[in-house]
C-alpha cells in the first residue's frame, strides 16, 4: 500500500510536521505571559453597555491588544445569564467576573450594573478570585459610601489608588479592609492639607 | 424617566464620601458627555477633541501645578478608553519629581498606567524612585515602592535593590509589606540578581504584622515551586502559622465574612500542598491541621467554600491519608449536589483531582457528572469534558469520544474546537479497544472532520493529517496478527477504507463534481483487481 503512494506519505508527513511546529510556536508565545505560576493578568471594570470604567494591566499588553481584549471579553461576559458560573474560559486563561448593582440606583429602579472582571491562570482557585473582587467592592463601598457606577466614573483615579493597595504586581497584597482604609485615609489627609496650603 | 435619571444622578453624586478635591467643571462635563454619547464613534470624536485641546494646553509654559495634575488625570482617562496620549508621558514623569505628595502620587499613578518597564522614559524615573525610597515620609516611600513594582526591569534592579532591602526593616508595616512585594517582583524579573537575598523572605515570615507575613507567602510560594527541597524545613513553621490562623489568633481586622484570614489560609494551603507532595514525613505534620480546617469551614459562604476547595486540592496532592480523602470526597459530593453553578464547577474540578488517587470515587457521582455535561452553561460543559478526558478507559472510550465529537460540531470557538479535536484523536489512539475500531473511527470521523472543513479548515486539516498519518502507518506495518485469515480480512477492509479515504480526498480537492462519479465507481467495483487498477489510475491522475 505504502509503496504505491510514496509522494503522498511525504506530503502527509510534512504537513503533520509543519502543523506540529506551528502549535509549538503558539505555545511559546502563550508561555511568555505565564512566567509566574499564579498571577492576575488584568482587572477590567465595564458597564452593562460595555463602557470601560477602569482597567489595570499586570501583564504586558499593547494598546491595540487591550482594545481587542476588552471587546472580546465584553461580548463573552455581558451575554451570560445570571444563574451561570461566574467563570469563563478564554484563550487558555480563565476570567472571573462579578456583577455589582448599587443600592441607590436599585431603589430608583435604574438599571446600571458594573461588571468586575479579573483574568487569571487556568489552575488558580476561581472562587478565591471571586471573593477578592468582592473584597475590592466592599472597600470601595466603605470609601465612597455605597459605591455606584457614577462614583467610579467621576473618581476613577481614586479607585486606582485603592486597587493599588489591594493588588500589586498581580497578587493580593493586603487582605485587611481596615489597613487599606487607614492607608488611603492617611494619603487623603495629607493631600487635603496640601490643598488648603496651596491656597 | 429623564427626570428620575437626573435625580438619581444628583443623589448618587451627593453620597460620595471621597469628595471632589478639585475637579474642574470642564472635566465633569467631559465625563458626562462621554457617558451620554450614543455611539462609539461619537465617544471617539469627543475624546480626540479633548486630546487635541490638552496637547495645546499642556505645552504652554507656566501651567499651574494643580492644573497640570488635572490634565494628567484627563490623559489617563483618555488612554483608559483606548486612545493614544503619548505626548503627555513626559509631563507625567516631570510630575513625579514634585515635592508635594498629592502631585507626586498622581505622577506615579500616571506613569505606572502609561509606561511599561521597557519604555525609554524609565531612565528619568529611576533616579526619582531612588530618592523617594530614602524619603522620611513613609507615604512617599510607599508610592515609590508601588511604582517600582511595575516599572523596574532587569537592568534597573541593581539601582534600587539596596534601598529596597533596607526598607524590609522599616518601622512602618505598610512599607515592609510593599518592600517584600517589590523584592518578589524583582525575583520574578531576574532570579539571579536577587538569589543572595532570599533569606530575607524567610525572616519576614516571622514578622509581627500579619499583613507582612501574608505578603511574604507570595514570594515563598514561587521559591518553593522552583525548588521544593530547600524549604522542607519550613513545613513545621507553616503548619503552626496555619493553626494559629484557624484558631482565630490573628487580629479581627483580617476576618472576612466570619472566616479568619481566609486569603492567608488559602495561600498557606497552596504552599503546604507543594511541600507535602510525595513526601510521607512532611505530609504527616500537615494531616492534623488539615482535618481541623475541614471541620471548621463554613460551607454556607463563598469564601468558606473557596477554602474547602483549596483543602481538597491540598489533600489530593500530599501523601494519601484515608480519613482526609474521605472528608474530601464528602465535600466534593456536597459541591456537586448544590444548586449553584460555581460550586458544581468546583465539584467537577475536585472530582478530577480525586480520581487520580482513587478512580472509584467517580462511580457514585456519574449522574451528577452527566447533568453537568448536559447543562446549558458552556463553562461547566467544558470543565466536565476535561473530567471525562481524565476518566477515559478502554471500556468507555467510544462513548466519550462520540460525545466529544458531537459537542465539537456544535460550538463556534475555533481555538477550543482544535483542542477538542486533538484530544479526541489522542484518546482514540491511546485507548482504542482494537485496531479495527481505530481505523473505523478514523475513517468515519474523517468524514465528520471533512464536512466541517468547509466552515473551519484549520482544525480539520490538522486532525486529518494526523489521522491519515496514523492510518498509513498501521496499514504499512500490518497489524501483527498471527491469524492469516483475520489478517487478510483486515487488509481487505483496509482496502475498502483506503478507497473511501481516496474518495474523500478527491471530494475535497475537486469539490462536489466527483462525488457521484466516485460513488458509482465504488459501488460497481467489488473486484480486488479492478480496484487496484482504479487506484493506480487515479494515483497517476492526482500526481501528474
Amino acid at each position: 500500500m505504502v509503496r504505491l503512494y510514496p509522494n503522498r506519505c511525504q506530503l502527509v508527513g510534512s504537513a503533520f510536521i509543519s502543523g506540529f511546529l506551528i502549535s509549538l510556536v503558539r505555545s511559546f508565545i502563550i508561555d511568555y505571559y505565564l512566567f509566574c505560576s499564579f498571577q492576575i493578568h488584568f482587572v477590567i471594570l465595564i458597564s452593562r453597555q460595555g463602557k470601560v470604567r477602569l482597567t489595570k494591566w499586570y501583564s504586558p499588553y499593547q494598546q491595540k491588544e487591550r482594545s481587542t481584549v476588552i471587546r472580546e471579553l465584553s461580548g463573552l461576559i455581558l451575554t451570560r445569564g445570571p444563574k451561570l458560573c461566574n467563570f469563563v474560559e478564554w484563550k487558555g486563561f480563565k476570567v472571573v467576573y462579578r456583577r455589582h448593582d448599587s443600592i441607590i440606583l436599585v431603589i430608583l429602579n435604574l438599571y446600571a450594573s458594573l461588571y468586575f472582571c479579573i483574568c487569571i491562570d487556568p489552575d488558580d482557585n476561581e472562587l478565591e478570585i471571586l471573593e477578592i473582587i468582592h473584597h475590592f467592592v466592599e472597600i470601595l463601598d466603605r470609601y465612597f459610601g455605597s459605591v455606584c457606577e457614577l462614583d467610579l466614573i467621576f473618581n476613577f483615579h481614586k479607585a486606582y489608588y485603592i486597587l493599588d493597595e489591594i493588588l500589586i504586581a498581580g497578587e493580593l497584597q493586603e487582605s485587611s479592609k481596615k489597613t487599606v482604609a487607614r492607608l488611603i485615609a492617611a494619603q487623603v489627609n495629607v493631600t487635603e492639607r496640601c490643598v488648603s496650603l496651596a491656597f | 424617566m429623564e427626570q428620575l435619571k437626573t435625580i438619581g444622578r444628583e443623589l448618587a453624586m451627593g453620597s460620595q464620601g471621597g469628595g471632589w478635591t478639585g475637579q474642574s467643571k470642564e472635566f465633569l462635563d467631559l465625563v458626562k458627555s462621554i457617558g451620554e454619547a450614543r455611539s462609539k464613534a461619537e465617544e471617539d470624536r469627543i475624546i480626540l477633541r479633548e486630546i487635541e485641546s490638552l496637547r495645546r494646553r499642556i505645552a504652554e509654559p507656566d501651567v499651574p501645578r494643580r492644573r497640570m495634575k488635572e490634565y494628567i488625570i484627563r490623559l489617563v482617562y483618555a488612554e483608559m478608553l483606548g486612545h493614544d496620549a503619548s505626548f503627555g508621558y513626559i509631563h507625567a514623569v516631570k510630575m513625579t519629581h514634585d515635592d508635594s505628595l498629592s502631585l507626586k502620587r498622581t505622577g506615579y499613578l500616571a506613569v505606572t498606567l502609561f509606561l511599561s518597564d521597557d519604555h525609554d522614559l524609565i531612565i528619568l524615573i529611576v533616579n526619582t524612585i531612588q530618592k523617594d525610597l530614602r524619603s522620611d515620609n513613609y507615604l512617599i516611600v510607599c508610592a515609590a515602592l508601588t511604582a517600582a513594582c511595575k516599572l523596574i526591569n532587569e537592568e534597573t534592579i541593581p539601582a534600587v535593590l539596596p534601598q529596597v532591602v533596607d526598607l524590609l526593616a522599616h518601622p512602618k508595616e505598610a512599607v515592609r509589606k510593599k518592600a517584600v512585594m517589590a523584592l518578589h517582583r524583582f525575583y520574578q524579573r531576574s532570579p539571579a540578581s536577587v538569589s543572595h537575598l532570599i533569606s530575607n523572605f524567610r525572616k519576614r515570615l516571622c514578622d509581627n504584622d500579619p499583613g507582612v507575613m501574608g505578603a511574604t507567602l507570595c514570594p515563598l510560594f514561587d521559591l518553593i515551586t522552583a525548588d521544593v527541597n530547600s524549604y522542607k524545613d519550613l513545613v513545621i513553621s507553616f503548619v503552626s502559622i496555619l493553626k494559629q490562623v484557624a484558631e482565630r489568633r490573628l487580629p479581627k481586622a483580617y476576618d472576612y465574612h466570619q472566616m479568619a484570614a481566609p486569603f492567608i489560609q488559602i495561600k498557606l494551603l497552596k504552599i503546604l500542598a507543594l511541600l507535602g507532595s510525595g513526601d510521607k514525613q512532611a505530609s504527616g505534620h500537615i494531616y492534623n491541621v488539615l482535618g481541623d480546617i475541614f471541620r471548621k469551614c463554613e460551607s454556607s459562604s463563598n469564601i468558606g467554600n473557596a477554602v474547602l476547595y483549596e483543602c481538597i486540592c491540598c489533600v489530593s496532592s500530599i501523601y494519601p491519608n484515608a480519613k482526609l480523602l474521605d472528608a474530601a470526597a464528602e465535600s466534593t459530593s456536597k459541591f456537586l449536589k448544590s444548586e449553584s453553578h460555581n460550586l458544581k464547577y468546583l465539584g467537577i474540578d475536585a472530582l478530577g483531582r480525586l480520581i487520580k488517587i482513587n478512580p472509584d470515587v467517580a462511580e457514585e457521582h456519574q449522574l451528577a457528572v452527566i447533568d453537568c455535561l448536559e447543562d446549558p452553561d458552556d463553562t461547566l460543559k467544558r470543565k466536565t469534558f476535561e473530567l471525562l478526558y481524565k476518566m477515559t478507559k478502554s471500556t468507555n472510550v467510544e462513548v466519550i469520544v462520540d460525545r466529544m465529537i458531537d459537542y465539537m460540531i456544535s460550538i463556534n470557538d475555533n481555538h477550543y474546537k482544535t483542542e477538542i479535536a486533538s484530544r479526541c484523536v489522542e484518546l482514540a489512539e491511546q485507548f482504542a479497544p482494537s485496531n479495527q475500531w481505530f481505523i473505523q473511527f478514523s475513517v468515519s470521523n474523517n468524514f465528520t472532520f471533512q464536512t466541517m472543513n468547509k466552515v473551519f479548515e484549520h482544525a480539520g486539516d490538522l486532525v486529518n493529517v494526523r489521522v491519515a498519518h496514523n492510518l498509513m502507518r498501521l496499514i504499512a506495518e500490518g497489524f501483527g496478527e498471527d491469524d492469516e485469515g483475520a489478517d487478510s480480512q483486515l487488509r481487505s477492509s483496509a482496502f475498502n477504507i483506503e478507497l473511501l479515504f481516496l474518495h474523500s480526498e478527491l471530494e475535497f480537492i475537486y469539490g462536489n463534481s466527483t462525488h457521484i462519479a466516485a460513488k458509482i465507481l465504488n459501488n460497481i467495483l467489488c473486484n480486488k483487481f479492478l480496484k487496484m487498477v482504479l487506484i493506480f489510475y487515479s494515483c497517476m491522475c492526482l500526481f501528474s
